[in-house]
């Protein structure tokens, strides 16, 4: 379960601050899938970052477990993002120079998973977003789709408990943006992971258990699937 | 994060851009190729010097002479009519007489003393040869390390000779074994003949016992002919008494019992008044020689690598800008800043090794293929002047490691500070 409670995030400092979240509070069951929606600017991204561990907002608490992430220090937030949490991002952030398994690697290596576990699980990553005959390609070689199905491997492959996607098919055309999509989605039905996606693709929302609508770095509504 | 994945992922980075990593390894390369071939040529020198040094001398040998009179110590003096204050015949320091020598005898530890004896002889010739120049002839000691070409130096006796391959070829004997056991005669002048008071010449014939091969490190039994102590007494006394540098000798050679107290006896005897030289003195001298003109090497070597220093720091400081995008993805993928900073650090360890590995793999590369031709350019007779000791190329090479680490670091500190989501934010 993941509780957002009263969170609020300033930039700047003194009289040129900035209030990107107002006292936003929410909650998300365990295998959930939630869409966070909102215009360009509103604050999305800041949001995700907030409930991921990656930024520090100045208020409230996000507790992940019943552990507020915000009070850990900076080695116990790295631990918990390497253990945990999955991140897709709107432009892959693949290396390009690095080989498609180093790339599926990298989080592995980062949670200090043995090198004999690692070539199996990346494997199994690999097979589940259908690039297995990849597997020893240049990233850059590789086409926008598949590029983004490499960062759903990347972001699967330590069995994380949580996934956070920032308009994880933002780049893509729709036909390839629509398996992306099914991609998470079935990761999500059969793994009991939870699934938060930023996204402004009306389309994507619907299909999620709960959308959490943004205004101004405040929440102007939270939909439930059937339930509106 | 383990760290043998931190160093595979630094050693991949730079395999990603190998003609930068290559070129930045290139400048601390010069660095290492200096550096090794310089303390090769320390190594080396040091240790020819001590060759030659023990191929001349024994460790128990003290050189003995008075001190050498200065004007300065003097004074100028006032002249003197009567005669008192003219130059002395050898106006240069004292020389040692028989009482000095007998003196010397007396310290502790001494086993023998033998003055410098060197007369001036004539010729050299054999039967039915012609006389040859002798440079010199001196007495043999055990203290210098002589080869042979034929014959040895035990049963020397007092009617022996040792000559060198120059004489037998001058001499008519062929090759050195055939002149074992021939007879050969020198010829001296006595200046003052005791009875008349002319000169009277007289020739001494001696058994050739063993003929010396050119070495290149014996310099000082070379080009002399060698017979034993009492026989170069003979010829001395027969060519100097009644002359005025009789028994006034220039140096004398000090043996002692042993090698252990030549410090101790070098103290003694120059309490005394003498001037004294050990074995070690004498490999001190060359060996400061050889120090200082490898520490100006050695600073250009340090040189180079300074100069490389700023080339690491200047590439890595690039990479980490190039790669934010990278650094900001790890670290939001929760590697820590501790292994951000390690991954830039191993890269700059990667550089300077593979730097350090290249300069000095070219250093033994040139200096194997150099020994040979220097020893001859030098006539060094096969004695190799680098010498590559594995331990040094191997302190070397860390020792470059450790320093690319630190310039390393500043480069290493930005990465590790990057904000990921700063960092993310750039296209
Ligand atoms: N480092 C920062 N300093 C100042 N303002 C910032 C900073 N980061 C974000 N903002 C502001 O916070 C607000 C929310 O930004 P955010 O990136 O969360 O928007 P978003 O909803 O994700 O927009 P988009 O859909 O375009 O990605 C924006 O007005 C942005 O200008
Ligand atoms: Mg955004």
């Amino acid at each position: 379960m993941i509780e957002v409670i009263d969170v609020t995030k300033t930039y700047g400092k003194k009289d040129q601050t900035f209030t990107a979240l107002k006292n936003i509070t929410f909650t998300i069951p365990d295998g959930a899938s939630v869409a966070i929606v909102g215009k360009s600017g509103s604050g999305k991204s800041t949001l995700m970052h907030a409930m991921s561990g990656l930024d520090r907002p100045q208020e409230g608490q996000v507790v992940i477990d019943g552990e507020d992430i915000l009070k850990l220090n900076a080695k116990k937030v790295d631990e918990f993002r390497a253990r945990k949490i999955g991140f897709i991002f709107q432009s892959f952030f693949v290396q390009a120079n690095e080989s498609v398994s180093d790339n599926v690697s990298l989080p592995l290596e980062i949670a200090g998973v043995a090198r004999s576990e690692r070539k199996q699980k990346i494997a199994a990553a690999l097979s589940s977003v259908d690039l297995t005959e990849k597997v020893a390609n240049k990233a850059k070689n590789l086409s926008g789709g598949q590029k983004q199905r490499l960062a759903v491997a990347r972001a699967i492959v330590n069995e994380p408990q949580i996934i956070f996607a920032d308009e994880p098919t933002g780049n893509l055309d729709s036909v390839t943006g629509q398996k992306v999509e099914d991609m998470l989605f079935s990761y999500n039905k059969e793994k009991g992971v939870t699934l938060v996606i930023v996204t402004h693709d009306a389309d994507l929302a619907e299909k999620c258990d709960i959308q959490i609508n943004v205004i101004d770095g405040e929440i102007a509504s939270i939909n439930k699937k059937g339930s509106n | 994060m383990k760290l043998i994945d931190v160093v595979r992922r630094a050693g991949r980075s730079l395999r990603q851009a190998k003609v930068r990593t290559l070129l930045t390894s290139l400048a601390i390369g010069v660095g290492a190729f200096t550096i090794t071939l310089s303390l090769a040529g320390g190594q080396g020198g040091r240790d020819y010097a001590n060759a030659i040094v023990s191929a001349n001398t024994d460790r128990r040998e003290i050189a003995v002479s008075k001190p050498i009179q200065t004007n300065a110590s003097n004074g100028v003096k006032e002249y003197d009519p009567s005669g008192s204050s003219a130059p002395a015949a050898q106006s240069f320091g004292d020389n040692l007489n028989e009482k000095d020598i007998e003196k010397l005898r007396t310290f502790n530890h001494v086993e023998s003393v033998t003055p410098g004896y060197s007369p001036t002889v004539n010729y050299i010739t054999t039967n039915g040869q012609k006389k040859y120049v002798v440079q010199s002839v001196s007495s043999y000691t055990d203290a210098v390390k002589l080869s042979f070409a034929a014959g040895d130096a035990k049963n020397l006796g007092d009617n022996g000779i040792i000559l060198n391959e120059e004489y037998v070829k001058a001499l008519g004997f062929g090759d050195a074994k055939s002149a074992i056991g021939k007879t050969v005669a020198i010829g001296a002048t006595r200046q003052a003949s005791l009875a008349t008071g002319a000169p009277e010449d007289k020739e001494f014939s001696y058994v050739v016992k063993a003929v010396t091969s050119e070495s290149g490190l014996a310099f000082r039994a070379q080009g002399s002919l060698l017979v034993s102590e009492p026989a170069v007494k003979t010829l001395y006394d027969f060519v100097s008494q009644g002359t005025p540098a009789y028994n006034q000798f220039f140096i004398a050679s000090v043996m002692l019992t042993d090698q252990q107290y030549a410090k101790e006896a070098k103290a003694e005897i120059e309490k005394a008044g003498y001037t004294a030289q050990t074995a070690e003195d004498l490999l001190g001298v060359v060996n400061t020689f050889i120090n200082v003109l490898l520490g100006v090497l050695l600073g250009f070597g340090a040189l180079a690598v300074l100069t490389s220093v700023f080339g690491i720091v200047n590439t890595q400081y690039i990479s980490v800008l190039e790669r934010t995008q990278q650094i900001g993805l790890m670290k939001a993928l929760g590697m820590r800043r501790r292994d951000v900073g390690r991954l830039f650090i191993f890269e700059a360890g990667w550089i300077g090794f593979i730097g350090g590995a290249i300069g000095s793999g070219l250093a033994i590369l040139a200096g194997t293929i150099a020994n040979p031709i220097i020893s001859k350019q030098l006539d060094l007779n096969g004695i190799h002047l680098l010498i590559f000791d594995p331990f040094q190329v191997a302190g070397v090479i860390v020792m470059l490691v450790i320093i690319a680490i630190l310039a390393g670091v500043f480069p290493s500190r930005k990465a590790s500070k990057l904000d990921p989501i700063e960092a993310l934010r750039t296209e």
